[in-house]
């Protein structure tokens, strides 16, 4: 497990090097200002963009509006420049030869999926929380209002849900040489999701509840028990997923 | 006492057979010069050795312990050159070796004692350029430095010289050279001097199998084939002379090679008295004895 470690160092280093945490830190930053913002401003650019001649009654936002934002955000942008970031994780340094020298010195196959993924993950963590924290303190100065009382609730199935999702991006890079595997395996694995997610009977324990019902867990009109099953099948299948890859590895010729 | 065993090893890519029943030990201490022509198998032997690739049948031995493929205990006492090394561009040398030699297992004093030790040796700055501004001649270096930063009892070098300009191959040579005795080597190459010029022992891979796997001497010996060459004036001086010196002779060109049993000496004396009857002259008359092409080419066409 000691090689892990080491690993894990060099991962962060490389994360760090490559400028893929500097990166990260950016856009989430943007994202974590821009959801409270875009929620305080729509109303006023809606009605720049109607013109003199209309008159548009909107209701005046709230903290719902920007949490609403934050997590649009994150889903439909955010997590795809993560797997874009992390696609070529394991296929660049098969396609490179890098591991060559090192698997050859006695570093297990395990070690260099398990650091990636947690490293990976870490960087996910690092970028929710960061949007998360940022659209707080603007969420509280724009909006003091009560509405949305359980904003932690609600961003925390977010990082579950990570856990499948760096997994399946993990799993995609081992596959072959091309970056773009890992990126391909998370949009196919969240497309079959998605559309499971038209039967009702399996929602409940559908992975893809973690990135949708957040609204309904940060207003508290739905308890955590509700998503419960979704929450312990995405762990189940981030540890199969990650098994996967280290029995991928360790078939692949370095 | 042999370091490095292999029983009976065989590899299939596919339908196609690389290896069949591949047999021989390397003794501890020994330069093992591995030649064969390309896509013979001998980088596939090498990682195979490393556990780099599975073997599909027939065992390998490192200092008494069995390779299985994947597994890092054997590994632990080998060091490996790649013909090209890749290494992280982002690191520096120092912290490349750091992280070799801790997954290597060596003691964190030891391990900065020996990075400052190595970097010296292969004459690699010890400072905090990173590796991606590094020519391709320095990350040979810095390929040689990871191998050997552990003190290996095996080295493997999978045409390290391939990538060097002439002085860098002499250098490294001389390098693999001042190991004999304290590290066990296993080299392959296509520059057969390279193998002359440092191996004790040499194996020559051909179809599959070692054909020849004995030290140089005995080699030359069991392949002998001393030459005398001769060269005219002329193509029609050499075609004269051929039709003088009669049968085993080849002729290229103004040359005419000879093939010849016993001593250098008592056959140029007849050779020089037959053409000087014909009035031929050579201009030159050289003895060459039997070379490492010479033993590789009756091998591997035989």
């Amino acid at each position: 497990m000691i090689s892990t470690w080491y690993f894990i160092r060099k991962e962060v280093m490389e994360a760090w090097r490559n400028y893929h945490i500097l990166m990260i830190t950016i856009v989430f930053v943007i994202f974590g200002i821009s959801s409270p913002l875009f929620a305080k401003l729509t109303p006023e650019i809606l009605k720049m963009a109607s013109g003199s001649g209309m008159t548009i009654k909107m209701p005046d936002p709230t903290s719902v509006d920007s949490w609403q934002q934050y997590f649009k955000n994150i889903i439909q942008i955010g997590i795809y420049v993560l797997t874009v970031i992390f696609s070529s994780t394991i296929s660049n340094e098969i396609s490179r030869g890098t591991l060559v020298n090192l698997v050859a010195k006695g570093l297990p196959r395990y070690a260099i999926v398990l650091s990636k993924y947690i490293v990976a993950y870490a960087q996910w963590c690092l970028a929710v929380l960061i949007a998360f924290l940022i659209s707080w303190g603007y969420t509280l100065y724009y909006f003091p209002d009560s509405k949305s009382p359980n904003v932690w609730t609600g961003v925390w199935p977010l990082l579950v849900f990570g856990l499948m999702f760096v997994a399946v991006t993990v799993f995609g890079s081992t596959l072959g040489k091309s970056n773009y595997l890992g990126f391909l395996a998370s949009v196919i694995v969240f497309i079959i999701l998605t559309l499971l997610n038209l039967f009702k009977d399996i929602k409940k324990y559908n992975p893809i509840a973690l990135v949708t019902d957040n609204m309904s867990l940060v207003k508290g009109t739905e308890n955590i028990s509700h998503i419960m099953p979704a929450i312990w099948i995405t762990i189940v299948l981030a540890l199969v997923t990650v098994y996967l890859s280290v029995l991928v590895l360790k078939q692949k010729k370095l | 006492m042999a370091i490095l065993e292999l029983h009976d090893v065989s590899k299939h890519f596919g339908d196609k057979s690389v290896l069949n029943g591949l047999d021989f030990s390397v003794p501890e201490g020994s330069i093992f010069g591995f030649v064969g022509e390309n896509g013979v198998g001998k980088t596939t032997t090498m990682k195979m050795i490393l556990g780099l690739e599975t073997i599909y049948s027939g065992s390998i031995l490192i200092d008494e312990k069995q390779v299985h493929y994947g597994d890092s205990i054997a590994n632990k006492v080998v060091g490996y050159l790649p013909d090209v090394p890749e290494y992280y561009g982002y690191m520096t040398p120092i912290e490349y070796l750091t992280l070799c030699g801790r997954i290597t297992g060596m003691d964190s004093g030891l391990l900065k004692t020996r990075i400052n030790e190595m970097l010296k040796t292969v004459d690699l700055p010890i400072d905090k350029h990173r590796i991606h501004g590094f020519s391709r001649g320095m990350k040979q270096r810095l390929g040689i430095a990871q191998a050997l930063l552990n003190e290996p009892k095996l080295l493997i070098c999978d045409e390290p010289t391939s990538a060097l300009d002439p002085i860098g191959r002499s250098e490294f040579l001389n390098l693999l050279a001042s190991l004999r005795g304290k590290t066990t080597i296993v080299f392959s190459t296509h520059i057969l001097t390279d193998v002359e010029r440092i191996a004790d022992r040499v194996g020559i891979l051909h179809d599959g199998v070692l054909k020849a796997n004995d030290s140089l001497a005995n080699l030359k010996q069991q392949f002998a084939k001393p030459q005398i060459v001769l060269t005219f004036a002329s193509k029609d001086d050499a075609t004269q002379a051929g039709i003088v010196l009669g049968n085993n002779i080849q002729i290229a060109d103004k040359k005419v090679i000879l093939n010849y049993t016993g001593k250098f000496e008592t056959v140029a004396e007849v050779i020089l008295s037959s053409l000087l009857k014909e009035h031929l002259i050579p201009t030159s008359m050289n003895g060459q004895d039997t070379t490492l092409e010479d033993i590789f080419m009756e091998v591997t066409t035989s």
